[in-house]
C-alpha cells in the first residue's frame, strides 16, 4: 500500500510526446515545473504520422532559436500548390514558387514525424522535462470530487500524480472520452483515413524529375482529380532529401461503404501515367496509415475540466482544408502550458481556473480558424464533385485553351463551358461555389 | 454511413472498380517496423456472433494493413501483429464490434519515418 509519501509526484503530467505534448512539456519545464512526459511508443514520434510538411511559425513561437538547434528538417517547401490528375493521364499543375516561398528559414519544411518528434521531445528534455517512454496511460486518478489528480499507466506501480494533466493522446482520443469531455467516439464521416508510401530515390533524380534546382528546393503538392475514385479525398506529394512521400486521404465512411482496400487505391494512384514516372525505380521505405480528425469545430471536445486539458488531434484541432494540424497542436500545447503555469502560481487547478485555456485559444487563430471552417467538413461530405468533376474540368479547360485546335475562340470557350456543364449543370456549379464560399469563409 | 443492420454497401462504377490493381499487402508490411507483443492482442472481436450476422464484413477490406481476414470456419481472425494503430476498425465497424485498446507501452508499430 502506498502512503502519501511514496507516491510518484510531478507538478504536471503530459500524456503523449507528439507536437502538442512535447511543446507543453517544454514550456512548463522552462517555467520551472517538474514535468513527466509520458509516451507509449519506444520513443517520441514512433506512433506519429503525417503527409508531410511542418510549419515554422509555431515552432519559432516556442523556440525562437530553433534553426540554431539544427532541427532534422528535410527540404524546405519552395514550391506549393495543387496538381490535378485527369482520367486520360494528364496533369495540370497550379503551384506557386519563389516570392515568399524563397524566404530563409522557410515557412514550412518537409519532415518525418518519427524523426522530427524525437528532436522536438529532446528540446523539452533540455528544459528539464522527464520523458517516460514505453508507457501507456490507461486511466485517470480522480479525487472524491472528480478532480483529476494523476494518471494510471500500464507499468507496475504505475500511478503518477500531478495537480494538472495535459492530454495530447492523438486522434484516437479514448482518454478524452473516458474523462467525459466528449460523449461519443469518432464518426466515420468525420475522419479521414490517410495512407502513403515513402519511396527512396537519389537526390539528383528527385531534383530532375520534380524540376527542383537542388536539394535546397522542395515541392509540396495537394493532388486532386483522378486520385480518390471520385469519392471525397485528396492526394499529396512531398519531396524529402532522398525520398518522396506520396499518399492520399479519403473520408473513412466512403472507404468502408465502398469496401475499398486503401493500399489498392494508393497503388492505382501511384500508377497514374503522370505519377508513375516520378517514382520509377524508387524503393519502398515505409508504408503506413493514420486517421485525421476532420470533423472540425463541431467535433471538438470540451477542452478542460478540473485538473486536465486537451490539445492537438485529441481535441480535433485540424483545419482539413489547409491540411493544418501540426501548427495548431504546437500553439495549443503552448497555451495549455501557460494555463498550467498560471494555475500553479494561483494554486488553483479547478475547471474554472483552467477555463483560461479556452480563453487563450479563442484569442488565437486556432478557435477562430476552427469556427470559420466549421461547415467545410459537411460541405465536402455533400459536394464530392469538388474532388472529381472540377479537377477534370480544369484539366479539360486548360488542355483546350493551350491547344491550337484550329477553331474560333468563341467555339473554344463554348466547348470549355460544355466540358463543365457536362459534368455538372451550370446553375449547380454556381451554387457549389456559393456553398464552398459559405463553408470556407463562414458566409 | 448507417450503423448496425441498417449498414449497406455502395458499388463503384465497373470501369473504376476494374482500374484498382491487385496488391499483396504483405509486400507493404515488410517496410514497417514493429515491437510485437507475443503475449496479448490489443484488438479483440467483442462477439463473433455479431460478425457472423454482419452481411458485408467491410473490415476485411478497409483495414489499411489487412489485419482482419476470414478463417476457414467463417470466423474473423485478427492479425493484431500487423496493426498500425490507426483506429479505422474501431470507428468503421458498422456494429462497433471491435474492442480496441492501445498496445502495452513500448509495443506495436514503430514508425521509422511516419
Amino acid at each position: 500500500m502506498n502512503t502519501q509519501d511514496e507516491k510518484i509526484r510531478f507538478d504536471a503530467i503530459v500524456v503523449g510526446a507528439g507536437l502538442a505534448g512535447s511543446t507543453a512539456a517544454m514550456m512548463m519545464a522552462r517555467a520551472g515545473l517538474n514535468v513527466a512526459l509520458i509516451e507509449r511508443g519506444q520513443k517520441a514520434g514512433g506512433k506519429n504520422y503525417f503527409g508531410g510538411a511542418i510549419y515554422t511559425h509555431a515552432i519559432g513561437e516556442v523556440l525562437p532559436d530553433f534553426m540554431d538547434r539544427k532541427p532534422p528538417f528535410e527540404r524546405p517547401v519552395t514550391e506549393a500548390g495543387f496538381w490535378m490528375l485527369s482520367k486520360d493521364g494528364g496533369l495540370t499543375k497550379m503551384t506557386v514558387q519563389g516570392g515568399k516561398l524563397g524566404a530563409e528559414p522557410a515557412d514550412a519544411y518537409m519532415a518525418s514525424r518519427a524523426v522530427f518528434d524525437v528532436w522536438w521531445a529532446e528540446q523539452a528534455q533540455r528544459e528539464g522535462a522527464l520523458l517516460i517512454p514505453k508507457t501507456s496511460v490507461v486511466d485517470f486518478i480522480r479525487d472524491s470530487a472528480g478532480q483529476v489528480i494523476g494518471v494510471s499507466t500500464d507499468r507496475a506501480q504505475g500511478d503518477v500524480y500531478a495537480p494538472v494533466v495535459i492530454i495530447c493522446e492523438g486522434v484516437n482520443n479514448l482518454l478524452t472520452q473516458k474523462l467525459g469531455l466528449i460523449d461519443h467516439d469518432l464518426e466515420p464521416a468525420h475522419v479521414a483515413l490517410a495512407f502513403k508510401q515513402v519511396i527512396a530515390l537519389p537526390m539528383d533524380t528527385i531534383n530532375a524529375r520534380f524540376g527542383l534546382p537542388d536539394e535546397k528546393h522542395g515541392l509540396a503538392a495537394s493532388v486532386l482529380g483522378d486520385v480518390s475514385l471520385g469519392l471525397p479525398g485528396m492526394g499529396f506529394v512531398y519531396t524529402n532529401n532522398t525520398s518522396v512521400s506520396v499518399g492520399l486521404g479519403m473520408m473513412l465512411d466512403a472507404v468502408v461503404e465502398y469496401r475499398l482496400k486503401p493500399y489498392e487505391v494508393l497503388q492505382r494512384y501511384l500508377r497514374h501515367p503522370a505519377i508513375a514516372p516520378l517514382i520509377k525505380g524508387g524503393q519502398l521505405m515505409e508504408y503506413g496509415a493514420h486517421l485525421i480528425p476532420e470533423g472540425g469545430y463541431r467535433d471538438m471536445p470540451k477542452l478542460y475540466t478540473g485538473g486536465a486539458m486537451v490539445a492537438g488531434d485529441a481535441a480535433s484541432m485540424v483545419n482539413a482544408l489547409h491540411w493544418e494540424g501540426t501548427n495548431m497542436a504546437i500553439v495549443a500545447g503552448k497555451l495549455a502550458a501557460e494555463t498550467a503555469i498560471e494555475a500553479h502560481k494561483q494554486g488553483d487547478f479547478s475547471a474554472q481556473a483552467l477555463s483560461q485555456y479556452e480563453a487563450r485559444l479563442k484569442d488565437r487563430f486556432i478557435l477562430k480558424d476552427m469556427k470559420q471552417y466549421r461547415n467545410f467538413a459537411r460541405f465536402l461530405e455533400t459536394h464530392p464533385e469538388f474532388m472529381d468533376a472540377y479537377p477534370g474540368f480544369i484539366n479539360d479547360a486548360l488542355g483546350q485553351f493551350f491547344s491550337a485546335y484550329g477553331m474560333p475562340k468563341k467555339t473554344l470557350f463554348k466547348n470549355i463551358l460544355g466540358s463543365l456543364t457536362s459534368r455538372r449543370q451550370l446553375f449547380k456549379a454556381v451554387g457549389d461555389m456559393l456553398s464552398m464560399g459559405r463553408a470556407v469563409m463562414g458566409w | 454511413m448507417k450503423k448496425g443492420d441498417a449498414f449497406s454497401v455502395k458499388e463503384l462504377p465497373q470501369e473504376l472498380k476494374a482500374s484498382l490493381p491487385d496488391v499483396y499487402v504483405d509486400d507493404l508490411l515488410v517496410s514497417l517496423k514493429y515491437f510485437i507483443d507475443e503475449e496479448q492482442s490489443h484488438l479483440k472481436i467483442k462477439d463473433q456472433a455479431v460478425c457472423a450476422r454482419c452481411q458485408y464484413k467491410p473490415c476485411l477490406d478497409f483495414c489499411p494493413v489487412g489485419v482482419y481476414t476470414l478463417a476457414h470456419d467463417g470466423k474473423i481472425q485478427v492479425a493484431y501483429q500487423a496493426c498500425v494503430e490507426c483506429g479505422s476498425c474501431r470507428v468503421g465497424c458498422p456494429y462497433a464490434n471491435i474492442e480496441w485498446t492501445l498496445p502495452r507501452g513500448g509495443f506495436g508499430v514503430a514508425y521509422k519515418f511516419g
